[in-house]
Parts: C-alpha cells; structure tokens; sequence
C-alpha cells in the first residue's frame, strides 16, 4: 500500500540520537545544581523487625553529614493503596527496607555515615511463600492488612473499578463442557524490568511547601501528582523530566527515591541528589508480581471456553502501590484473550517481606496468561486441539467486548486480528512445524526441538488522558508543549512527526519543550501502549485545533473561507487555488497562535501481539535455547518504522520472554536476602546470543484517529513466556509448571535428578484442597 | 569507592617487601576485574590501606618455552594466552580455558595469576554491603556456609567441607588437566604448589605475603586430544556452572592416557583419576564414556538445590570424551 503521508511511515532521524550517540543527552546523573548534597539510604538487614533504637549522634558528627532522617523525624507521608506505607517506618519489612536517610557532601561520606549509624532491632518471624501468608498463624505485615490481604480496588479508577472477573452460570458452563481440566501454574520468578539507568532524582525543597524534582522517569507529570498525594497534598511540586534511560513501566513510580530526597533537601536546605546503585536497582526497587494459580477450566471440542474458575494469588511482596491497578487491567486483558461467558476468577493480594512489585510492562495480564494459557492448554491436549487455532478463534473480535478496569462493558470496534495471526503463523511455518502436543518437532541425538505459540492484547491504547499544546510561530515553525519525556522508544520524535504531518512543515520546524510540569499540560505519560493513540490523539488536535485558529486569522487576508484554506512548509494557500498563497508571517510578528488537544480515554479499542517461538533442549543438560521467535500485529498505521522495529525486538529482556528462560531474582528463602542484585548473577540476555527475531506488521485501517494507528510498544513482551513454557513441554513430552526453565528443572521434569528442594506449588495443590491431577479429565 | 593508597611495585622483592611492611591491610593488584568489584562492593570485613600494582613489575607478563613444556609469567594477560602461539599449538585446553573467560574487555586486561587468585562467587559471600550490610560466614571468619541450608544451586557437589563456594577459576581447571603447577615466592624464598593443591575450601594456599609469580606447564610427550568444555546459562560473561577439561592421548582409538579436570562442582579443579585409570587402554567409545563419566561423579554429596549438576558433569565428560559438543 503506497504510503500518502510526507513523515508519518517514513524512516526519520530520532530529534534526540545526535545527542545520545555523541554522549551529550543529560541524563540524571550527568545533572549537577548548585550546591548539591548526595543522599543514601541504610538498608535494614532483616526482612521483618521493629526499630527499637537508633543512634545517629556519631554519624552526624562526621565531616560533611549534612542530614540524618529516621522514622522519628520525617512526617507522616504514606504511599501505597490504600496508602499505608510511611516514608521511614518504625517497622522495617524487607531486606533492604530504608531504615534511615542520610545526605552529604560527597556519596563517599554519605556511605561512611551510613556505617556510623547503630540500630537495634527487635527481629520479627518475616514470611515470603503468598500461601504461608495467607495462613492464619503466619506473621502479619501491617496492622491494616489483616491476614496479609492487601485491600481490592483501584478507586481512581471508578466506584465500579474491576477486583475480579465473575459473571455467568459456573455450573451451567462446566455442564456444557466436553472437558474440564484442572492445574496449578506459577509465575514466581519476579524479574527485574531492569532498565539500564537506576532510578534517581534530584530535589529542591523551598520553604514552606514548594518541590522540585528533576527526574528521569517515564512520565515525569505523573510524578507530580504521585508526589502530590503521598505529601498529603499540602505541597506544591515541580517536576522536570529529562531523557530517561529506559524504566519498561518500572520508573513510572519512583516516590520512594522522590520522598528520601525531598525529605533530605528539606532538612539539609539544600538540593540533594540520590541515584540508587546497580544493587539497589536490583534488590530494593520494584520487581514484577509474582503470581499463583490454581484452576479449573472447561472446554467444548471446537476449542469454545465454556468455563474459567480460579483463585489467583498475587504476591506483591511488602507494598503495593499499582498492584491493584494490574489485576483490573489483567482481569480485562483475560476477556480479550479468551471469549468466555462463565467466569469466576477471583484475585488475592498478598503482601510479603521482600522487596515491592510494582509496574512492569506487561501489566497484569502477562502475569495471568503465564499461568493461564498452560492451564487451557491442559484441556487442548486432551481435545487435541491446535493451540495456534485456539488462540486464534477465542481473540476479542469486532462486536465482541470485555468489561474493563473501571467495571464497565466496552464493545470492540477494532479489526479483526485473525489475518494477521495467519501471516505470523504462515511466516513461522506453524502448520508444517505443529506435531501435537507434549511432541517434539524433530529430535537431533539429545536435542529436542519444541514450538509455542501465545497472546496478549490490551485496551490501554486508549487509557487515562493527555493534553497538549501546539503553537505556531510567524517564522513558519511550531512548539509541541507536551510532558511526554523520553524513555528510549522515540514517541517525542513521534509527536513531532505527526505535528510536522498535520502542519507539512519540515521536521527541523518542529520542536518539543522539555518535558517540565511547570509549561505543559496534563500527560499521563507513555505508559502501555497508550503513545500512538492516546498522547497521539491529543497531539493531534492541539495542531488541527492551531491549524484552524492560524486559517481563521488568515482567511480574510487571502479574501478566502477558513475552510477552503490548506498550509505547507509556512504558506498558507487556497485549496483550489495554490497560487493564492501568504507566508505564516503574515500573521503579524508580534503573535503566536496556540492550539489545544486533549485525549478523552476510550476503551473500545484494543492492541494485538502473537509470538511464535522454537526452543531446542537439551536433554542431558536441561539447557533451554531460544531458536526463533515470529511476532505477528496489526498496528493500523506504521508512524515509526525503525522504532516499531526495536519495540517488537525488545520481546526478550526487560523482564519478557527471558523470564521463561532465564531473568528471575533469587531470594534466599529463609532469610529474604535478594541473592542476585549484580549482573553476572541476575541473568540478563547480552547481545552476542540473540534467536532469529522476524516480526510480522499489518496495517489494517483502525478507527483512532487521522492516522488510524494503534500503539503496541508495550505488548512484545507478554506473549512469549507462556509460549516458551509451551514449547519446553512439547520439546520433552512432559507439562512444566514454573518460570523459568532452568535446567534445574528442566532435568527434574525429565526425571534426571531429584532435586530436593521441592516446588513451591506443592504446598499449594495441598492447602487448597484441590486434588490437582494436571490435565485430569473429568 | 572508599579511598586507599596504590604502590606501584616494580621488583618482585619490592611487592614481598611492600606486602610484609603493610602486614594484613595490603592487597595484590594484577589485572583490577576482581579485585576492584571485591572492594567497591566492600563484601570483606576488612577494607585494605594499601593496594600494590604488580603490573608495573617488568618481565612478569611473559609466556615462555622451557623443557619442552610452558612457564607463563602470573601477570600474563588472558588475552594474551588465548592468542599466544606457543599455548595455542601445545596447550590449546588452555587457550580455550582463558577464551571462555567473561568477556573481551575483562581478558584484555585481566591476567593468569589473578583469574587462578580471584575470590569465590558465592552469592552469600558476595552480597553487597549496602543493602543491609554483609552476610557473615566462615570464610569471612565466623559463622557457617549459608549456602548449605540456603539457595546452593551453584554451589560444589564435591569436596565441599564448611565453605561450598566452587572455584571460579576457568584456566585453574585446564591446568589442572595439564598437571601445571604455580611458583609462589615469599619471603622465605620460592615454593612450588600444583594447581590440583592450589585451592582448598575457604581459602587458597598462598601463605600471608606471598606471591604467584609463575605458571609452569609441564611438557607432553605425546600428541594429545585437548578439550575445555563450559557449561553455563549465557555463552559470554558467566562463570561456569559445571566445566570440563580432558587431555588424552589417543591410539588408534584407544585412550592411552587421559586427564580430566572438572571445574564448578568443588572448592577447588577436581581431577577424575577414577575415571582416568579406569579410561587408560579402553577403546573410545559411548558405553566407555557413560561409565567413565558416571565414575567420576561417583563421589558427589550435592547439596539441596544442585544435583542437577551431576547430570551436566556426565553430560560433559561425555561428549569431551567423545569429541563432540
């Protein structure tokens, strides 16, 4: 299809590349302000104790101290939801949980301080399986979470916002089913989104009430009004945002790194820097939701889903802030993956000591489908149906709908995804690869090859709102005022694409304002995959809504109707009439014309991503190797040719397909020490041992806006873990249960080795007093 | 990083002297890749005043033939021995040892004596002293191996005894195959100590103020099949989770004489000398190579997490025997 647009498709330098490639991109670190003090934080080493005491005195008597906080000192700050967790607490409830704060005039002071401060601690039972918090007897982590259940709901979004997704006849849709199978899965492995620059921040606090942050965050006016609220919105805050060295949804939320230093210039009266280490990044800042399912399932022999019933378990370790806002954005994300009129899953949040979950992309409904697509496919096998085709018949179709994170029906309008799963099936050679399933697709000595195919979609394109400005210069350029920050997927070079589109000026005559709350309007920020649709729409409209004021100023010069009039590169001309033409400037030199776009959110579309993978195995060693990935969309319209690219490569890391293979934190499971906070320990992809990745786009029209887009920047990584576990068990001929698939228990599967340590299912299948039989048919 | 004072040593004897003077606050600097992680994480007790650069020592980084066998000077960097000549022709076990080491970077500029010295990984032992301080153990001088009731997944299958960190040492386990040994000067002049003997569990056999000056490789009299062999979950960077060294010298199929070093499953390389009696004059073959490899991990004890690594040792030992992969 011939492309009709000047930039939007078009392969186009990235505004910021010239920067980043030369080193000159100022990334937090890279900021120095004037007079700025450096904060650390001491990190508790028990995983569940009372402070009885502590001595700060000899520390504050170090050279160059400037400023020592305890939980006796700060104010009454909470974060979380409900917010229940104080900045500094009286409890700590992790290893690694701030015990206290500290700034100075160096980091290397501020670390000597942090030895120089003794606490006595009155060390608590901690507890870290979801199931032995739950138990009654078990140690309880905040008074206001009793049993360890942290409070259901999202109240942001909605008096109706979705907890769990029940409706339907249960026991009419286990009756209608030819199969019904049952099973646990878990996906424990709580890996680190790990985005190469460590969240950090410098703050200014000036008397009485005003904040600064520099940030480097994924959306920078989201920490404002985070800020906001967990200050007992009493404070005015500033936020500036700056290139950010990736966050994959992490660095959405950094109050906690946000409050240390505010807290710190409040008291030290002077800006304060606090960067976390590669360690801290890695042991005390948030990781995935880990997540545990015990279900049942039926099944017709068409592959229709007749009836879901499950307790998922959601382990969000010692807070949540955003965990509540997954389960409701993975119960919808359940409905667009699977059509099903019976429902009866029923989410439990559960807190325990370790360090916190928080946002990941994937969002919730990669968390469930890692446990629930292995459960369906329980009952594929035992109808031999082809998962590819299950998957395929039983995706949201237009006329189909979901009820959606604010507990209301959205109907789809969307396209059809089905071609495109065709082609990506076609691409990877699905058909003539698929054997059956727990069945090899060919076998060299020890070596068994494996295939998997899975799904993900989510309504976010259109989530939450945005706001932006444009304005038009006399000179023939124009300004995008947009809070969007940078976060390495190139939407702000995006943004100016589409401003340059709507107006046909060159790209060179577009530019961004820094992404600072002080000038720009409202953003909710790139989070999911809302960018193209969301912040685009709202782009969007800010120029049309410029374009129109600049025709209805310029209409009677030209002796013409505003709607008769067209611009390019600075001219304003008759649409019929080209040769009736006057320069922008003509406007007067002494104006600017300012449009406005806002973006309403409209859950009625969704995005689509299928990745196909071939794992081999090696059967002596339990090695998992990932040969080929196909990833199959639909995006409607292409905006970014090379960045869609890099998105839908970007499936592996980032706590995405790896974390089937190899990304997980290792807690020790008695003391809670987070085992591997270095790089040669957490296991990380690197670039010389990359599979063949060969990415399927279609562009199907979709009804978003002028450029009939959607984002799916998020969604690259969701698909492929359950695909891999699913290739694994056919590869060996025997159903794995639990990410990743080490060849601990790769060997273990294959009955090679006893380990003996036993699964952290089993007590699971026990306690829950489901005699879970996997694969069972009843 | 906290602060200390860099000596450049340009004799040996300056380094023993330097090392004696400063008595116990002193550390030995070769190539910095472990040494400078050991400190800027400060996992150790004890935080050194003084560190002593032996790169500025002349002559040390040499890679000489001697009696038809190898001595290599410990400041020899690993780059430098995976493209040497002399070990690539003779030695390749070795070359490939020291190629599978981390990364180009780290080879370029670390060194032989320090990838035998390094100190263990053991992720107890290592844990970062900011995030709640260090964990306490015997190796750091009180207390129990924390890796046998706690995640031991790779941790040693054998030998372990009170500390069950493995040695993470890639070319330890080929010189083990080649029967090499170290020369180690200390104040009271030079000793000799075989690789084999190098390592025990909780510490090295360094005596306080010695140095590893140089490795010996002794000759082979007979053409020989080398292979090194590493098992890890990423190609570059890892440590081994299990590793394989075999020197055999083959005729018309049969083993005439075969080592086996294992690396990753003990404090220290472990030779399989079971397995190597029971090798010598037996034609190659499938069955000779399963029973061959099951002898030698006939003495494993694996801990609670990492028995798996029996089946990775005799999946090892068995393709090396056999030639493959």
């Amino acid at each position: 299809m011939a492309n009709k647009y000047r930039f939007i498709g078009r392969v186009t330098p990235r505004l910021d590349a010239p920067e980043i490639v030369a080193g000159k991109a100022k990334f937090l670190n890279d900021i120095k302000v004037p007079g700025m003090l450096y904060g650390k934080a001491l990190r508790s080493p028990h995983a569940h104790a009372f402070i009885k005491k502590i001595d700060k005195k000899k520390a504050e008597e170090l050279k160059g101290v400037k400023a020592i906080l305890t939980w006796e000192d700060v104010p009454d700050w909470k974060g979380g939801t409900p917010r229940f967790t104080r900045i500094l607490d009286r409890k700590v409830r992790y290893v690694g949980d701030a015990v206290a704060l500290v700034a100075a005039t160096t980091e290397e002071i501020a670390k000597e301080a942090l030895k120089l401060i003794s606490v006595e601690f009155e060390v608590l039972q901690p507890v870290f399986d979801i199931e032995e918090a739950l138990r009654p007897e078990a140690p309880q982590l905040y008074d206001e979470f009793p049993g360890n259940v942290v409070t259901p709901g999202v109240p942001f979004f909605g008096p109706k916002n979705l907890k769990e997704v029940v409706m339907g006849d249960m026991e009419k849709g286990f009756a209608e089913a030819d199969v019904v199978t049952e099973g646990t899965f878990g996906y424990e492995n709580i890996p680190n989104p790990l985005p190469p620059e460590p969240p950090g921040v410098i703050a200014l606090w000036e008397d009485p009430n005003r904040l600064t942050l520099w940030v480097s965050n994924q959306a920078s006016y989201m920490d404002k009004i985070t800020l906001f609220h967990v200050m007992g919105r009493k404070v005015e805050v500033r936020s500036i945002g700056g290139p950010c060295g990736g966050s994959f949804g992490s660095k959405f939320m950094s109050w906690q790194v946000q409050t240390y230093a505010a807290l710190l210039s409040r008291a030290a009266r002077k800006p304060v820097k606090l960067v976390f280490t590669k360690e801290e990044h890695l042991a005390a800042f948030t990781v995935r939701p880990s997540s545990r399912m015990s279900a049942r399932v039926g099944m017709k022999k068409d592959g229709t889903v007749t009836a879901v019933s499950g307790k998922w378990l959601i382990d969000t370790g010692y807070y949540s802030m955003t965990t509540q806002s997954q389960v409701a954005v993975g119960c919808g994300e359940v409905q667009i993956m699977v059509r099903c009129p019976n429902w009866d899953l029923r989410p439990v949040i559960v807190c325990t000591n370790r360090n916190a979950s928080g946002i990941v992309r994937g969002f919730g409904g990669q968390e469930l489908k890692c446990i629930l697509i292995p459960l369906l496919s329980l009952a594929m096998e035992k109808l031999e149906i082809d998962p590819f085709e299950f998957l395929k018949k039983n995706y949201v179709k237009p006329g189909d709908g979901y009820v959606w994170r604010d507990g209301i029906w959205y109907t789809y309008r969307g396209v059809d995804y089905s071609p495109a799963m065709d082609k990506g099936a076609e691409a990877f050679g699905w058909k003539q690869k698929w054997k059956g399933w727990l069945t090899p697709t060919a076998i060299h000595g020890h070596k068994k090859r494996g295939i998997g195919v899975g799904v993900h979609g989510n309504a976010d394109i259109g989530e939450d709102s945005s706001e932006a400005y444009v304005r038009l210069h006399p000179d023939g350029t124009a300004m995008l005022f947009s809070c969007v920050t940078e976060h390495g997927t190139g939407q702000r070079s995006n943004y100016a694409k589409m401003v340059a589109e709507v107006l046909q000026i060159s790209l060179e005559n577009v530019s961004i304002t820094p992404s600072d709350s002080l000038i720009n309007p409202y953003e909710f920020g790139p989070a999911g995959s809302r960018g193209t649709y969301a912040i685009g729409s709202a782009v969007i409209r800010a120029a049309e809504d410029a374009k129109k004021k600049l025709f209805e100023i310029m209409a009677p010069m030209i002796q013409a109707e505003p709607g008769d009039l067209e611009t390019s590169d600075g001219m304003v001309f008759v649409k019929h009439h080209p040769d009736r033409k006057i320069p922008w400037k003509a406007m007067s030199v002494d104006r600017t014309i300012t449009g406005f776009g806002r973006f309403e959110p409209d859950y009625t579309l969704t995005n689509c991503m299928m990745s196909f993978v071939e794992v081999e195995v090696d059967t002596e060693t339990g090695k998992v190797d990932l040969i080929h990935i196909v990833n199959a969309t639909d995006a409607g319209k292409i905006i970014d040719p090379q960045g869609l690219e890099g998105q839908l490569n970007g499936c592996l890391g980032s706590a995405g397909i790896d974390s089937a293979l190899f990304e997980e934190t290792i807690l020790d499971r008695t003391s809670g020490h987070t085992l591997n906070a270095n790089l040669i320990d957490y296991k990380w992809r690197t670039f010389s041992e990359l599979p063949s990745i060969h990415n399927v786009v279609l562009e199907t029209p979709f009804p978003s806006h002028r450029f009939h887009a959607v984002g799916i920047g998020e969604v690259a990584t969701s698909p492929g873990p359950s695909a891999v576990l699913m290739a694994v068990s056919n590869a060996i001929g025997v159903w794995l249960h639990e990410y990743p698939v080490t060849p601990e228990k790769v060997l273990k599967a294959l009955g090679k080795t006893k380990s003996n340590r036993s699964s952290r299912l089993n007590s699971f299948n026990s306690s829950n007093g489901l005699n879970v039989r996997d694969g069972g048919a009843e | 990083m906290r602060s200390f004072t860099h000596v450049n040593a340009h004799t040996i004897d300056e380094a023993l002297e330097l090392l004696s003077r400063h008595k116990g606050t002193a550390v030995l600097n070769a190539g910095g890749t472990d040494l400078l992680g050991v400190l800027k994480d400060e996992i150790l007790p004890h935080y050194p005043k003084v560190v002593i650069n032996l790169k500025t020592i002349p002559g040390l980084d040499e890679i000489t033939a001697v009696d038809g066998g190898l001595k290599i000077g410990s400041l020899t960097r690993l780059v430098d021995i995976v493209k040497s000549p002399l070990v690539r022709e003779r030695y390749p076990v070795l070359a490939e040892a020291a190629r599978s080491v981390a990364t180009p970077q780290i080879r370029n500029s670390a060194t032989i004596g320090g990838n035998l010295c390094q100190d263990v990984r053991c992720w107890y032992y290592r844990y970062p002293r900011h995030i709640g301080g260090p964990i306490q153990c015997l190796r750091k001088g009180s207390g129990s191996c924390l890796a046998v009731r706690g995640d031991n997944r790779y941790h040693a299958i054998m030998e372990g005894k009170r500390c069950f960190a493995v040695c993470p040492s890639d070319t330890a386990v080929a010189l083990a195959a080649l029967d090499a040994s170290l020369l180690v000067e200390g104040q009271d002049g030079e000793r000799k100590i075989m690789v084999t003997d190098f390592f025990s569990p909780l510490t090295n056999a360094l005596k306080p103020g010695e140095i590893v000056r140089d490795i010996e490789v002794p000759a082979l009299f007979n053409s020989t099949d080398q292979r090194y062999s590493k098992f890890t979950l990423r190609k570059p960077i890892d440590f081994a989770i299990v590793s394989v060294a075999i020197v055999a010298t083959m005729e018309n199929g049969i083993f005439r004489d075969v080592r086996i070093a294992l690396g990753g499953v003990a404090p220290g390389p472990v030779r399989a000398r079971a397995a190597e009696a029971m090798l010598k004059g037996t034609q190659a073959s499938e069955q000779v190579a399963f029973e061959a490899a099951e002898i030698a991990v006939s003495g494993a004890r694996p801990l609670s997490m990492n028995s798996y690594k029996i089946e990775i040792t005799k999946s090892l030992i068995k393709r090396a025997l056999l030639g493959g992969n």
